[in-house]
């Protein structure tokens, strides 16, 4: 099978491929638009939470006003002045008064929102926030340890406590994640193979989809100019489809692997310092696993919609007849994106066995966690024999869709198809 | 010699018998016609000769020997309905289609840049397909055809399509190839074509043979039996002559049909024998398309409307 001709065949695909516009630009773009999503996202988070917040907090005696004012002195966001709290000392008779006065702010916006601390917040540990949206959680967040600390401060006072039980007791409880594996020490984990997993499983989706449908109409357009007619009298169909495929497999590895060298060159130098929070913990032979696995992928993939593009003998159609096709990839997708949260959930362990699927499912949850080897090794296998049926059935379909033109072919004649003596 | 030898081919597709026991012998140096009308089955039988499809039953021998795949190396295709292409560029498509028939290498280079001098085409051979003007592409598909200079040329409908100066270019290859002795398969349902180009052909007609053989062979088997006279006198004496099949008798003219062609010279005897004064003695040489509506019958309508368009 792997003749002169299919060589000859699959290097014309990749002299067409590895050469045209699209394929530099995808590579290129792929990246800068994930790192541009990347920076968009941190941006507007930064950006939403912080910027013209303007508060007043009033409290109910001059004894929490001061207290209050000294606590929010220390907080970050008030050094870099990127919320503005005035502070005032108001009775809660006349609160409602203040407010009326206060509102048409409120609603332009100029003022953010009133926190009011009445006395009973010694007891209750309650405050009032007026706002326009007073359920903004960023606002909440930011405020609530300093009036925290000062409610607590004052309330132990006088109490027999030194200043660091009182820190103590009002300081929040803080997370340190570690992560947990067999070979190595453990070592403090960041989101950066979290990200990694998704950055992954999303390459896998989006390069299978994309090759798949360049593929599926390069099989088309054949079919439907009739060069096919010509290169079967040179080749034979399954020397034809099997160059086709490596020729769209090879060009598409290339890509991933290009797409995925900077991991490669984060994890293996210590050239680049990234952010504890961003630290990865990854082999190369998991990068390794990671190409060989897609490769297979590929090949399985590539078959399908190379059989479906010789059904259909005009792209309309045949975009209807690649449906099938598609869910097996997006499926897993969406499966490896809910698997983010929890990677040991029972739906990521078998799908990450499962053939067609664990080729996304897998490399995404071996970024994230421990996988048995064993299942590593049963869905590599597993998939090994689904590539080869696939490749069988696919080369059968191929042999007779792509000399036949005319009337659409109704499902059951495709299955038909397979047992034709061709 | 028979070079190519095809033996009792059958090939369905569902229910549509598509080729029905077909049986031929091409001879080596050959012009060989393969000819019937549209959906008579002709593709579907070159398909099987050139191992596109399998034969549900019978064989396709080259000089004695059952063809495989490397076969295909030996043949140059033009099928019907025919593309390239339209990214490639000429040089990169030529090279391309002879390398996938294992021709590689500067001598390959060399002759597809000969070709494309032959053709005026040699300052294009950098420009994409799709820039080309139709008529250069058609050129260029000939140029794939013959490239990895075939011992088997198989031309299926080669004329559909082309303007007139390349019909005539397609023309001068085929003489070419034939005069290099390169056996060439011209598969057709334009008659006129194939009675001035062919040597031996094979008529086809709903998946089976129906004529065979070499045209001249062909021709005197079914050569003019009907005379037209016009005469002075009687031609009573005919009518139970053996030679006679059929006289319409009109006076000063009639139509004889003779039982066997070569009997005009003893139908012409026999009327001077008795005294008939002939004034025109007509004997028309057969067209293959007579022929074929004697054999095929008189369903040709198809035939008939696309052979006045061609002229």
């Amino acid at each position: 099978m792997l003749n002169n001709k299919t060589l000859a065949v699959m290097k014309r695909e990749l002299r067409e491929k590895l050469f045209s516009k699209s394929f530099i630009l995808m590579t290129l773009l792929i990246p800068v638009f994930m790192f541009g999503i990347l920076m968009l996202q941190t941006y507007f988070i930064s950006f939403s939470g912080e910027g013209k917040v303007a508060l007043q907090v009033i409290s109910a005696s001059e004894d929490m006003t001061e207290k209050v004012k000294s606590e929010f002195d220390g907080e970050d966001f008030i050094k870099d002045k990127s919320y503005t709290i005035e502070f005032k000392t108001l009775e809660k008779a006349r609160l409602s008064e203040y407010l009326n006065k206060v509102r048409q702010e409120i609603v332009d916006e100029k003022l953010t929102g009133v926190v009011y601390i009445p006395l009973e917040a010694l007891k209750e540990k309650k405050v009032e926030y007026y706002s326009k949206t007073p359920n903004n959680p960023k606002v909440q967040d930011k405020i609530k340890p300093a009036i925290n600390k000062a409610l607590s401060s004052i309330y132990f006072s006088g109490k027999g406590f030194t200043s660091s039980d009182i820190k103590f007791a009002s300081d929040n409880v803080g997370f340190n994640g570690f992560k947990v594996s067999k070979e190595s020490k453990i070592q403090e984990a960041g989101y950066g193979n979290q990200i990694l997993s998704f950055l992954f499983a999303f390459l896998l989706y989006f390069s299978l989809l994309f090759t798949g449908s360049m593929m599926q109409r390069s099989v088309v357009q054949e079919k439907n100019n009739r060069i096919v007619e010509i290169l079967l009298s040179s080749v034979d169909s399954r020397e034809l489809m099997t160059g086709k495929i490596l020729g769209s497999s090879v060009t598409a590895l290339l890509q991933m692997a290009i797409w995925i060298s900077p991991v490669l060159i984060l994890i293996s130098t210590t050239f680049f310092v990234l952010p504890p929070e961003l630290v990865l913990s990854m082999s190369p032979v998991y990068l390794l696993y990671f190409l060989v696995n897609y490769f297979v992928g590929l090949i399985i993939f590539m078959g399908l919609f190379a059989a479906v593009g010789a059904i259909f003998d005009n792209e309309q159609d045949a975009q209807s007849g690649m449906w099938p096709i598609m869910m097996l990839i997006m499926v897993p997708f969406f499966i490896a994106i809910s698997m983010q949260t929890n990677p040991g959930s029972p739906l990521g362990k078998v799908s990450s066995i499962v053939p067609f699927a664990s080729i996304i499912v897998m490399p995404a949850r071996m970024a994230m966690t421990d996988v048995p080897l064993w299942e590593v090794l049963t869905s590599f296998i597993l998939n090994i024999a689904t590539m080869v049926l696939v490749f069988l059935l696919a080369s059968k379909i191929y042999r007779v869709g792509i000399l036949m033109t005319g009337k659409k072919p109704k499902w059951s004649e495709v299955v038909q198809w397979l047992r034709y003596k061709y | 010699m028979n070079t190519l030898e095809v033996r009792n081919l059958s090939k369905s597709f569902g229910e549509i018998r598509a080729v029905d026991d077909v049986s031929f012998a091409v001879p080596e140096g050959s012009v060989f016609g393969l000819i019937g009308r549209n959906g008579a089955g002709k593709t579907t039988t070159i398909r099987m000769m050139m191992n596109i499809y399998l034969p549900d039953k019978g064989e396709v021998l080259l000089r004695g020997n059952k063809i495989g795949s490397d076969f295909k190396n030996l043949v140059g295709y033009l099928p019907e309905e025919r593309g390239l292409y339209k990214k490639m560029k000429v040089l990169e498509t030529l090279m391309y289609f002879a390398e996938i028939k294992g021709k590689t290498g500067p001598s390959v280079e060399k002759k597809a840049l000969e070709y494309l001098s032959k053709f005026q085409l040699s300052e294009r051979k950098n420009s994409k397909i799709e820039d080309l003007s139709k008529g250069n592409q058609q050129k260029i598909q000939f140029i794939t055809t013959v490239l990895h200079d075939p011992d088997f040329v198989i031309l299926d409908e080669p004329f559909s399509g082309l303007d007139p100066v390349n019909t005539n270019t397609l023309k001068e290859i085929i003489l070419e190839m034939k005069n290099r002795g390169k056996v060439i398969i011209l598969s057709t349902h334009l008659m006129d074509f194939a009675e001035k180009m062919c040597d031996h052909l094979a008529m086809i007609e709903k998946g089976k043979i129906i004529l065979e053989g070499s045209l001249s062979d062909i021709k005197t088997r079914y050569a003019q039996k009907n005379v037209s006279i016009n005469y002075e006198g009687s031609l009573a004496f005919l009518k139970s002559n053996p030679i006679v099949e059929k006289i319409e008798d009109f006076g000063n003219s009639a139509g004889i049909r003779l039982k066997d062609a070569r009997d005009s010279r003893e139908l012409l005897k026999t009327l001077v024998d008795n005294d008939v004064t002939i004034t025109k003695y007509a004997l028309n040489e057969i067209s293959l398309h007579e022929i074929f509506v004697e054999i095929a019958g008189s369903r040709i309508e198809g035939i008939e409307k696309e052979e006045a368009y061609v002229k």
